[in-house]
């Protein structure tokens, strides 16, 4: 199943750049709203303004009638959900007889340019009937609160109750129980590229083509087939390069169905490119959270007991739901060693828009109030941050009691390198006033074991080519939408053969070359694309080597290659070049394609409890970080002056992508804790603009220090696990205990914005002028 | 592309008085210098001017003049070149603060310091797109009747946001305004009123041509609160000049933006002449902030932080200002 | 396909662009984004926000760093635009655009052509930037997927300043 990187030094140990970065600096890089769209109508949506409402009159006949407008399509062009996961698919493309948020899609045109199909979307008629709206998970979860959806009661997508473990006793025995109550702010991926969709469909041969911005191309092929009722055969899905996901792009979007339905009524091409403000409203973010943890700790730090309830608004229509609120609580575990826990989580619904999956998905918000509630318990009980994670740690290999596996640890080493680099037993307790110091740890699946739609395929297939030309072709179905996937299967497979990294190029997700793959999600490529690019490139090798070995009348075993040639012994006295070898191995059966498959096996792929599939994984990341942050006691605001982050990725791949990886990772673990935020006023986005949405800038954007820690994991490709999610989680926490440290104040709120902290700080001034006048009473 | 814009010309005039000639012939334009803040607003629908009229192109206006009784500065005078200017940066250092905290670079090389003076009143319920004001049923500074902010009240609350104005005031900056009927000058203070509305006293046809300021002004410095270290309007923005003569105070002035309608120079503070700063003044300078700012609900965070975070501001400076004068 | 309708207000532009003079008929309302990436296909200048946000479409005008999203491309008559698809000449990748690639000062990509641009603007300014020049010259400019440690990085190889670690 693994194989072991080329041994020789054949690629710097820092890494390469991307194989796609020369594109990308020079702005040659096609994005989607750059294709050719010379002849393309211009396609636009018609937004709900009521949060809930009933749809009474819809009226599309004088927009129809408008010259220029080829397409009017509504909720009546497409009777078919749409959705993630195939037991809550509860939501159509556009409206059918009910919206639930502000800024759902009911109608939408194809006109000649943006000015018509503008004006177009102005002569629709709507009339609605408003229904009560909820904005909070309190609210929609009274007692006589309307159903967003009839079968759902208490407007709960789904509540998980999981216990394992004797918590009760654990509890008991703890010398110290300590519980908080933490709430996080909604936030949004804000990738830098607004959505976008450019659809064509041929009416003569009755074929769709499709480029857009997912992260997951077959999803959005299943989906077109579904909703548009055609033959999956006739869909093509190519994906051009695509400006950030972060989880944004993994579900089906709207619009993208939406501009299909719109291509095939007007039987032609549409290109559909969504304002900044759209592509807010589209969302499928991190949910606005309330946490209440329990933990019980021994007086050495051992941790006996956990008790954690979740509650997540999760907008308006399931999405992700259930799979988020599963991960928060799977993900409690994994990390340490907790003899005992008990979960209850409940997604809920709200007239919002709807959330789902967002880098770190489901652990972020768990993981920090954990992370919190540690570092208090510890300062309860004069223990070191540090020393209370260590009394925690696992012992590789294990499972843990929801049969998570873990193969490979490496979080005490995480542990050790950015204790020592922060300097941290020189430094803490003695910075000056306004300075502190935090620490946390974290960790994150490398792809989820069983895949969503299951099909007992493969988990991954990569195919990997060779022609006459020598050159090496790598398709894949996954989808690199920035985080440096395709490199990875090129040092992949150029390492397994030992092949120079120019000899190999990768195509990447196009449903008409490349083979299935369930896409970017879950950190899932590296650690199943990777392995079965390996296994693939190992097929061709054995082909080679059998060629070679022919040529040179040798066995298999005595051929070795030294750079690109391939010999025997030292090669001095018989060698071939890799262009001969190719040419023979070509002699028997023509050009060759290879087939590498990686799947998990079933052990890995979860517990038998209910939802047990989420959080399985065959590897987890460990990171532990260091944040060192200046509290301004005047203003209130908060500077990161550095972060030190060490991430078990088990084998860096390519270190320079790991590197940047866990550096945006940590950066926008940041952006959560610090500033970021979505609101709503009356369900309107107060935040929908990136002036609004406040993600850091450069200006204060803190120098982040990397360390890379190498664990091996048995199973992952030469050893390697996932590198983009796991250091975020550890952020936020780690910068809420370095508040504390600073100025003596926890903050149970995300994020900590200057006026939560100057709130915070009168407080405490009134209290302690309230204290001393009780005193001086008495 | 983009949303397109509605239609408009474009007017380039090469001198004031065309400008002026221009604006009053067509009721529907619009002056435009940076177009940092007029075209964000007219990308999302607020305004939609038939005409508008271009003032980069007049010369007269992008010179900084100095003589004896000071400097003078022309309205059309670019951020970037503001803050790139030696005297500005020797001699009014508020000034050289304020144009460095102005949104991010590429808009400080566009934007003027006449449109910073007159850039419009800001607010939660304004400043977002044409779905998403009708879906509000739009708002009293544009095409509604309520201000949701403070909807029992009769006026608007959109806050002035720019951040040359209080630093200018604290420098006693006078404004040279140009129309129909020739120049006339006013102390830069008289420039705003508190309407969100209408928070500028210009008539049709009038524009700023010039800020003049003092030639030798009393140390001085600007700053601001926000959430972000660039790309952000001030949720309060303080600027303070103090003079004192050996411990005690001589003149200060401290003006806010960011809090109400308009910018504004503190009242009362002449009150402080002759006295000492020490931290029963500063507690003073701080309730009189407090008591004189008005913010609302006009941004994300809260009006109170915007009250509270802008007297600290005023004691930070004005402590700061006088320490250095010690040293 | 052009931002303006049948009975647009057009106007003759003549402007150079990235070191060739052209003359396009453009809408007075026409921005200069819409003019770069409808008319003259530089589709390196990207769009990420609904204006003046994000910095994403920075290019030069007379070598000045400004976001064209909120620029009307009737202003541009007779000056210089560049933008990304400029920057490289007969193929080979001007410093920045190599320091970008091989610091990984990219990984999506599609805030890249405006951060370089905005770099382009403060290297010919200032040939020796210090960290927080670079930091203040690039902070119109948003980044989601780096944390900007490696673009601070590479500006800084760019320049010369920052030693193979």
């Amino acid at each position: 199943m693994t194989a072991d990187p080329a041994t020789d030094d054949r690629l710097p140990r820092r890494g390469v750049p991307l194989i796609d970065g020369v594109e990308k600096v020079t702005g040659r890089a096609r994005y989607t709203a750059d294709l050719d769209h010379a002849d393309a109508l211009v396609g636009r949506i018609l937004r709900s303004p009521v949060s809930h409402g009933e749809i009474v009159r819809l009226g599309v006949s004088k927009a129809r009638a408008l010259e220029g407008v080829f397409a009017v399509v509504t909720g009546d062009d497409c009777p078919y959900t749409y959705g993630v996961l195939p037991v809550a698919m509860n939501e159509y493309p556009m409206a059918r007889e009910r919206v639930r948020y502000r800024g759902e899609p009911i109608a939408a045109v194809a006109a000649v340019d943006a000015e018509t199909a503008e004006r177009a979307i102005h002569l629709i008629e709507l009339e609605m009937r408003r229904l009560p709206a909820y904005y909070t998970s309190a609210e929609a979860r009274a007692p006589g609160a309307t159903l967003l959806h009839d079968d759902k009661p208490g407007n709960i997508e789904r509540e998980v109750h999981h216990e394992f473990g004797n918590w009760q006793q654990g509890f008991a025995t703890a010398d110290l129980v300590r519980e908080e109550k933490i709430s996080c702010a909604e936030v949004n991926h804000a990738q830098i590229e607004p959505h976008a969709c450019l659809a064509d469909y041929d009416p003569t041969t009755e074929r769709l083509t499709v480029q857009s911005v997912s992260q997951v191309g077959y999803y959005l092929h299943l989906m077109l087939a579904r909703c548009l009722e055609m033959d999956a055969s006739r869909i093509r899905i190519v994906k051009p390069s695509i400006g950030g996901g972060f989880g944004a792009r993994v579900e089906v979007l709207n619009f993208e169905i939406i501009t299909a339905l719109l291509a095939r009524s007007a039987a032609g091409k549409v290109l559909m490119r969504l304002s900044r403000e759209e592509t807010f409203l589209t969302h499928r973010a991190r949910p606005q959270t309330d946490i209440t943890l329990r933990l019980a700790m021994r007086r050495d730090g051992r941790i006996t007991a956990c008790t954690c309830e979740v509650v997540q608004r999760g907008g308006a229509y399931a999405g992700y739901g259930i799979v988020t609120i599963l991960y928060a609580g799977a993900l409690l575990q994994g990390l340490y060693d907790i003899p005992a826990v008990k979960y209850d989580g409940y997604r809920v619904y709200a007239n919002l828009p709807p959330c789902g999956a967002m880098r770190g998905h489901g652990s972020v918000d768990t993981r920090h109030v954990f992370e919190c509630l540690l570092d208090r318990m510890a300062r309860d009980l004069g223990l070191d941050p540090f020393a209370v994670r260590r009394a925690n740690l696992l012992h590789a290999p294990t499972r843990t009691m929801n049969d998570l596996i873990v193969n490979s640890y490496g979080l005490p080493e995480c542990l050790d390198r950015v204790e020592c680099a922060s300097r941290w037993h020189d430094r803490i307790g003695k910075l000056p006033d306004g300075k502190g110091l935090g620490m946390a740890c974290s960790h994150y699946v490398s792809g989820a074991a069983k895949p969503i739609h299951w099909t007992g395929e493969p988990h991954a297939v990569v195919n990997v080519r060779l022609d006459f030309d020598g050159g090496i072709t790598a398709l894949t179905g996954a989808a690199d939408i920035g985080q440096g996937s395709s490199t990875m299967v090129a040092i992949t497979v150029s390492e397994t053969l030992g092949v120079a990294l120019n000899r190999v190029r990768v195509i990447a997700a196009d449903s008409a070359v490349t083979p299935k793959d369930n896409g970017a999600y879950s950190s899932r490529i590296t650690f199943m694309v990777g392995n079965a690019a390996i296994d693939a490139a190992k097929k061709l090798k054995a082909i080679l080597v059998d060629a070679a070995a022919r040529k040179l009348e040798a066995r298999p075993d005595d051929i070795k290659m030294v750079g690109e040639n391939f010999c025997i012994g030292s090669g001095e006295q018989a060698s071939l070049s890799f262009a001969e070898v190719a040419s023979a191995a070509l002699v028997d059966r023509g050009a060759i394609t290879v087939s590498g498959t990686f799947t998990c096996p079933p052990d890995a792929q979860g517990g038998r409890h209910k939802g047990g599939a989420v959080g399985s994984t065959m590897g987890f990341s460990y990171a532990a970080q260091v944040v060192e942050v200046s509290v301004d006691d005047a203003t209130g605001t908060v500077t990161v002056d550095k972060v030190w982050a060490a991430l078990d990725c088990g084998h860096a791949i390519n270190p320079l992508a790991v590197e940047g990886q866990i550096q945006g990772s940590v950066w926008m673990g940041m952006g959560q804790a610090l500033c970021e935020e979505t609101r709503y006023i009356d369900g309107l986005p107060a935040h929908a603009s990136l002036l609004e949405y406040r993600m850091p800038t450069i200006a204060e954007s803190p120098p982040i220090e990397v360390h890379i820690v190498e664990s091996h994991d048995p199973y992952g490709p030469f050893g390697a696990k996932e590198t983009s999610e796991g250091a975020l989680a550890s952020f936020p926490p780690a910068l809420v205990n370095a508040i504390a440290n600073a100025i003596g104040i926890d903050f149970n709120e995300l994020p900590v914005t200057p006026d939560r902290v100057m709130e915070a700080l009168i407080q405490r001034r009134r209290q302690a002028r309230l204290a001393s006048a009780l005193k001086a009473a008495t | 592309m983009t949303s397109p814009l509605s239609e408009f010309h474009l007017a380039q005039p090469r001198t004031v008085k065309e400008a002026i000639a221009a604006r009053l012939e067509h009721p529907g334009s619009r002056f435009v210098a940076g177009g940092t803040d007029l075209l964000v607003n007219m990308r999302r629908g607020i305004s939609g001017p038939d005409l508008l009229i271009d003032l980069s192109g007049i010369d007269e206006l992008t010179e900084i003049k100095t003589n004896g009784r000071g400097v003078t500065i022309g309205s059309g005078v670019t951020i970037a070149t503001l803050a790139r200017n030696t005297l500005v940066a020797a001699r009014y250092c508020a000034l050289l603060q304020a144009a460095e905290a102005i949104a991010g670079p590429g808009h400080r090389i566009m934007g003027t310091v006449g449109g910073n003076l007159c850039l419009d009143t800001r607010c939660i319920y304004y400043n977002q797109s044409e779905w998403w004001r009708r879906a509000n049923a739009y708002c009293l500074k544009s095409r509604g009747d309520i201000c949701h902010v403070a909807p029992q009240g009769q006026r608007c609350h959109a806050a002035y946001a720019g951040d040359l104005a209080p630093a200018l005031l604290v420098l006693g900056a006078e404004v040279d305004i140009a129309g129909a009927q020739g120049h006339r000058r006013i102390p830069l203070g008289e420039l705003y009123v508190e309407d969100g509305r209408a928070h500028l006293v210009l008539a049709d046809g009038e524009l700023i041509a010039a800020v003049h300021l003092p030639s030798d002004p009393p140390p001085s410095a600007y700053a601001k609160v926000r959430v972000r270290r660039a790309v952000d309007f001030p949720l309060a923005g303080v600027a303070v000049a103090l003079a004192a003569s050996l411990a005690n105070v001589s003149s200060l002035r401290i003006a806010l933006t960011g809090t109400n309608s308009r910018p504004f120079l503190l009242a009362g503070t002449e009150l402080f002449i002759g006295r000492p700063i020490d931290e029963k003044l500063l507690q003073e300078i701080d309730r009189l902030v407090q008591k004189q700012v008005q913010p609302k609900r006009t941004t994300i965070v809260s009006a109170n932080y915007r009250r509270a975070a802008a007297a600290a501001l005023a004691r930070r400076m004005t402590a700061k200002l006088f320490a250095e004068r010690m040293a | 396909m052009h931002a303006s309708g049948p009975q647009s207000k057009g106007r003759l532009l003549k402007l150079k662009l990235n070191g060739r003079w052209r003359e396009d008929v453009v809408a007075e309302s026409e921005l200069l984004v819409d003019y770069l990436r409808e008319v003259a296909r530089l589709t390196g200048v990207k769009i990420g926000c609904d204006g003046g946000e994000c910095g994403a479409c920075t290019v030069l005008i007379d070598g000045e760093a400004v976001p064209s999203c909120i620029t009307l491309a009737a202003r541009c008559e007779g000056r210089h635009i560049e933008t990304i698809e400029g920057l490289a000449t007969q193929g080979r990748l001007s410093r920045l655009q190599r320091a970008f690639h091989e610091k990984l000062g990219t990984q999506c990509g599609f805030c890249t052509p405006g951060m370089i641009m905005a770099a382009e603007a403060l290297l010919r300014r200032n040939p020796t930037p210090t960290n927080s020049e670079i930091r203040a010259a690039l902070s119109g400019n948003l980044c989601r997927c780096t944390g900007y440690v490696k673009i601070v990085e590479a500006v800084e190889a760019a320049a010369g300043q920052l030693h193979d670690r």
